[in-house]
């Protein structure tokens, strides 16, 4: 459990890393809080030439709310989305899942950004980016471009990033005030990546109709799936449990996930149901909350 | 018997280095030119070995040398094994390996990770073999050999039976029977087995390792190195809580001495976690049981018959020990008399089977129970009614088992009332009653005992065995008490006993109740195997009545002397002196006395002040025998005494579960044990809370899993699932204390029960919660998919 040979770089500038992951390319990983690439290294599952330390870099290490987007630097580490108050104030989803990833000596070390470039497709933060409808933003020497979370997600732990692109940040679009969202995961011990899990932002109109729906589910395919089959079978319905069953329901086709050792398909199907009933009606206690609250 | 220190809360010496990590990790071991071994992994279940090239791996700078199984069957012998002549293993696979995990060479390099390259580096030709993994389908005739020369998967096969179980079972009125699973677990400790072997002084090896019972193994450890047993020193490592994963862990140090030979360096072989997990040799059980139990009406159990078949891995080390275990408490606490137990044993292409917490017998007791519950469900009785309606009386004892085994006293009435008085379950009955009906909340309450057998004795080695090799008798134990010229207390142990139990603590106790002085100014030492006394080292919940039989032999040979050294200065008989707080003194007129301190200055300093023909010096060692045991039949009919010293056990379980996701949560649980005289209830308690949840993770989460083709799934903790403070109750303990008439101070083992009973409490709860929709907890661990499946089943069924 000792890792092989590589080469390690410690940049202290994004262009100086975005330097090293152009001349190294697929031959390089990033280094962020380590959490999920330091086992794969002492195991040998990977074996990168060169692996490329950002944490030095201070400019990684900010969360900035504008307007209508948060975004998240890639150093920045998973516990911040529980303690920063702009997080809980303009993005509330994001505190409540992050309470889920691992314990909390983990979310100290493991970063936000790290966790979407893991793409690992049970974790938590990869499914609330296409819940949110988050972008990623990436960086190489032609330029930044940005990628839409549901695009990011290709594979089981495979994203839409290049091999001469750094992950930089993650932008979130602010929630609407009046949303309510709700987070549910089933894991088989407290901390442990999900068996299936959902997030949920719902919007109601003043008769308490949604009027819009978004649901990502995690553990059930290769990527996080935004459950857009269950969001139609809502807008512009009334938020009983009635609809919500059935329109959860409507997840299980998505459910692709094969038997392992913790959950046959079977179980999962059921599973995603579960969860994303749960979810969304956590959400509309949450939405009612809110408006409760005004 | 009231006592001063005995049976206090105390805090335990071995604390506080362990607590900020200076416990004594044997990877923070550095010997001056050390070189670091890493070994090439089978990626394959059963395969012949054609070749193995390590050209390219030897031309790596670092890379010292490179041994495999073929340099073993050259240099040295098979390793220990107490299983059939005909299964032999070697610290590396020899021709064929039989599982994924097995040690098929090892890297010898100047550090662990250059050591790693190597292991990249080597190429190995297999010529893959079917792998068996069933092991129904093992049996099978046609079926592919692992063990060619034992000509068959079948290790070992025997029926049992003492009375008469189809004359008992024509008398009943209901029998149960079921089919019973339970899955494959292990003891996982904070840092895995580990030896630092180095060519010493006067060519002796000396091997440093973190396993258990050295002083007793040390001559099979020379046998396996070849080397005559005086020039081979084991010196002792912590091992910390391993819960039998370190047991007499043989291969790691034979492996690290056979290299440090081969090399004439240092050399360190410690597991890393993929190692431990996948090729520690201590799997634990991994049965299918076909099980039936007959009952009378009134709930009087008449019979048990048993048909288990056990999945042991490739190898037998410890033959089918396991099943002697079972035997033991084969009735648990119950009053029958008729029980028939088929066993085979079976070997198949996973890691062998070694000692876990129960080691065999907490498998026997879940089957037991279940039976018992299930009984219990049939006839109406609750679950607390059928067990007292079975016990065995407090007047029985010393009460001889079917099988031979006796248990020398206990209390079980007194037990389950005190389990009852500590929660209400008429109140958690109604309140289960008022969740489902106006909340549709799934809530269970399971209750289960068991016995808990401890300090056993050698026979058990091999009693099961027809021709047995070397039938030996003897499991003593050691200690040396040394009170030094100034009076300060020195405790010498002998069997590397530095584990996960508390042997300073409860040595410390001893001595300080037997002098008067105070159990922290105590300081213990541990000796290595060219010092030790006889001593088997713990295990089977032996460690704290056996040592503290053989501390209270060295203290009153020492108190003696004190007497008589006081008497001689004093001038007075021996017999007018007593003992008392640390202080020699006259009876009835104790100003007149003199200190430990005083008479230890005499017995090192003046010699011309002591009695005639004493010698100088205040040192006395005492090796205690085991306390009570008999030799079995050699017709099998009758196993003898080897497990006498009897607790006794019962958890209650209150838990709800989730039908929709299948997730259990604890509500309460209450565990009541009955270990005799505690020394420490603090840290029996400990061993109670400890053990009860390594029982939930079996029922619950933990699973060494393999597939069918061989592959092993369960390779790191994201899958190998142990619980956490987060997945356990918060255990609220009671102690009964029946005092064994057969130990000094009454004292009874108390390591393994916790993990005894809660399994069978657990499933009980499951099946209680969801009883409408027929849930029968029959395979363990019990999996959220299973309980999902059983409730849509059930679900389905009502329409």
């Amino acid at each position: 459990m000792k890792p092989p040979p590589f080469t390690y770089c410690d940049p202290e500038s994004v262009d100086e890393a975005v330097g090293l992951k152009s001349e190294y390319g697929a031959d390089s990983l990033v280094l962020a809080g380590g959490q999920s690439l330091l086992p794969l290294l002492n195991m040998r599952l990977v074996r990168p030439e060169a692996l490329i330390d950002i944490n030095k870099i201070g400019d990684l290490q900010k969360i900035e709310g504008r307007s209508d987007i948060l975004e998240v630097g890639a150093g920045v580490r998973q516990y911040e989305l529980e303690d920063h108050a702009l997080v809980g104030e303009l993005v509330p989803l994001l505190p409540e899942a992050a309470g889920y990833i691992g314990h909390i000596e983990t979310r100290h070390r493991g970063t936000v950004c790290g966790s979407l470039a893991h793409a690992d497709p049970a974790a938590e933060l990869p499914c609330t980016a296409v819940t949110l409808d988050a972008t990623v933003v990436a960086r190489s020497p032609s330029g930044t471009r940005t990628i839409e979370a549901q695009h990011f997600f290709q594979g089981r732990m495979a994203t839409a990033l290049e091999p001469e692109e750094v992950l930089v940040a993650v932008r979130y679009p602010v929630t609407p005030q009046a949303a309510g969202h709700g987070f549910v995961e089933v894991a088989r011990r407290v901390g442990d990546l999900a068996l299936a899990g959902a997030a949920a932002v719902v919007n109601l109109d003043e008769n308490g109709h949604f009027t819009s729906v978004s649901v990502g589910v995690s553990g059930i395919s290769d990527t996080p799936v935004r459950a857009r089959a269950v969001e139609n079978a809502l807008i512009g319905e009334a938020p009983t449990e009635e609809n919500i069953t059935r329109a959860a329901d409507e997840i299980v086709p998505s459910v692709t996930a094969g038997d392992d050792i913790h959950a046959t398909r079977a179980y999962r199907r059921h599973l995603a149901t579960v969860v994303v009933r749960r979810a969304i009606t956590a959400a509309v206690a949450s939405a009612h909350e809110r408006s409760d609250g005004k | 018997m009231t006592y001063t220190y005995i049976g206090k809360d105390r805090r335990r010496i071995e604390d506080p280095r362990l607590l900020v990590g200076r416990g004594g990790y044997i990877a923070d071991l550095r010997l001056p030119g050390m070189l670091h071994a890493a070994i090439l992994r089978s990626p394959v279940p059963h395969a012949w070995i054609r070749s193995i090239d390590a050209t390219e791996a030897l031309k790596l700078p670092g890379v010292v040398a490179v041994f495999t199984g073929e340099d073993c069957k050259e240099k040295i012998n098979p390793c220990m094994s107490f299983g059939p002549a005909t299964i032999t293993q070697y610290p590396m696979a020899v021709d064929k390996v039989r599982y994924v995990g097995e040690a098929v060479a090892a890297v010898v390099a100047e550090s662990r990770y250059l050591a790693e390259d190597g292991v990249d580096l080597l190429e190995v030709d297999y010529e893959e073999l079917p792998p068996v993994t069933d092991p129904m389908a093992a049996m099978e005739p046609d079926c592919v050999l692992l063990h060619e020369e034992h000509g068959s998967n079948i290790g070992y096969e025997r029926t049992f039976e003492f009375g008469d179980v189809n004359a008992a079972f024509a008398g009943a009125d209901l029998i149960v029977e079921d089919t019973l699973r339970w899955g494959r677990s292990a003891g996982m400790p904070m840092e895995t087995t580990g030896a630092v072997a180095q060519p010493g002084f006067n060519g002796v090896l000396e091997i440093y390792c973190n396993s258990l019972n050295f002083s007793y193994f040390v001559f099979l450890i020379a046998a396996t190195l070849r080397i005559p047993s005086n020039k081979l020193t084991l010196k002792p490592v912590p091992a910390g809580g391993s819960f039998g994963s370190k047991l007499a862990a043989h291969k790691v140090p034979a492996l690290a001495g056979f290299l440090a030979l081969q090399v004439g360096r240092p050399v360190s072989y410690i597991e890393d976690r993929i190692d431990h997990l996948m090729n520690s040799d201590h799997h634990g059980c991994d049965r299918t049981y076909e099980a039936r139990m007959g009952f009378r009406a009134d709930g009087t159990i008449v019979g048990l018959d048993i048909d288990v078949v056990d999945d042991y891995g490739a190898y037998m080390q410890f033959g089918v020990g396991h099943h002697g275990n079972a035997f033991s408490q084969v009735v648990g606490p119950y009053r029958f008399r008729d029980v028939k137990y088929r066993l085979r044993a079976v070997v198949t292409n996973k890691c062998q089977q070694g000692a876990y917490r129960g080691f065999g017998s907490e498998v026997h007791n879940w089957v037991l129970e279940r039976l018992v519950d299930q009984g219990a469900t049939r006839l109406g009785l609750a679950p607390e009614e059928i067990r007292r309606r079975n016990f065995i009386q407090p007047d029985q004892f010393p009460y001889k088992i079917p099988g031979g085994n006796l248990y020398d006293s206990g209390d079980y009435p007194a037990v389950l009332d005190k389990a009852l008085s500590m929660i209400d379950l008429d109140s958690w009955r109604a309140e289960k009653k008022r969740l489902r009906e106006e909340e549709g909340r799934h809530i269970g309450i399971g209750l289960a005992t068991t016995q808990e057998r401890s300090v056993f004795s050698a026979t058990e080695f091999w009693f099961l065995v027809e021709k047995p090799a070397f039938p030996l008798t003897s499991s003593p134990e050691s200690a040396t008490v040394t009170i030094d010229p100034t009076g300060q207390f020195q405790l010498l142990l002998h069997c590397q006993s530095m584990w996960g139990n508390s042997p300073e603590t409860v040595g410390a106790t001893v001595l300080a109740e037997e002098f008067g002085i105070p159990p922290e100014s105590v300081n213990v030492r541990y000796a290595d195997s060219a010092h030790a006394l006889p001593g088997t080292g713990p295990g089977g919940s032996r460690y704290t009545a056996m040592v503290a039989g053989a501390i209270r032999g060295a203290s009153r040979k020492l108190q003696k002397k004190l007497l008589h050294i006081a008497a001689h200065r004093l001038e007075l008989a021996p017999e007018d002196l007593e003992l008392v707080d640390a202080r020699v003194q006259v009876r009835g007129a104790p100003e007149t006395g003199l200190t430990i301190a005083e008479l230890a200055g005499t017995a090192y300093f003046f010699a011309l002040s002591l009695p005639e023909g004493m010698t100088s010096g205040l040192e006395e060692s005492y090796t205690y025998d085991h306390p009570y045991t008999t030799p079995p039949a050699p017709d099998g009919s009758d196993l003898g005494v080897f497990y006498p010293i009897m607790g006794h056990a019962c958890h209650i379980a209150v838990l709800e579960v989730d039908p929709d996701t299948g997730m259990p949560s604890f509500l309460d649980y209450v565990a009541v044990h009955d270990a005799g005289t505690i020394v420490n209830p603090r840290s029996l308690g400990g061993h109670v809370t400890g053990g009860a949840t390594q029982g939930i993770g079996t029922t619950l989460y933990e699973e060494l899993a393999y597939d069918e083709d061989g592959q092993f799934q369960s390779l790191t903790f994201r899958d190998y699932l142990i619980p956490t403070a987060s997945e356990a109750p918060v255990f609220r303990i009671g102690h009964v204390q029946t005092p064994s008439p057969f130990t000094e101070y009454g004292i009874k083992g108390g390591g393994e029960g916790g993990r005894m009973v809660a399994p069978a409490a657990v499933s009980a709860a499951i099946d209680d919660a969801l009883r409408e929709y027929g849930m029968r907890v029959r395979r363990l661990p019990v999996k959220p998919a299973t309980i999902v499946a059983t409730v849509q089943a059930g679900r389905a069924a009502e329409g």
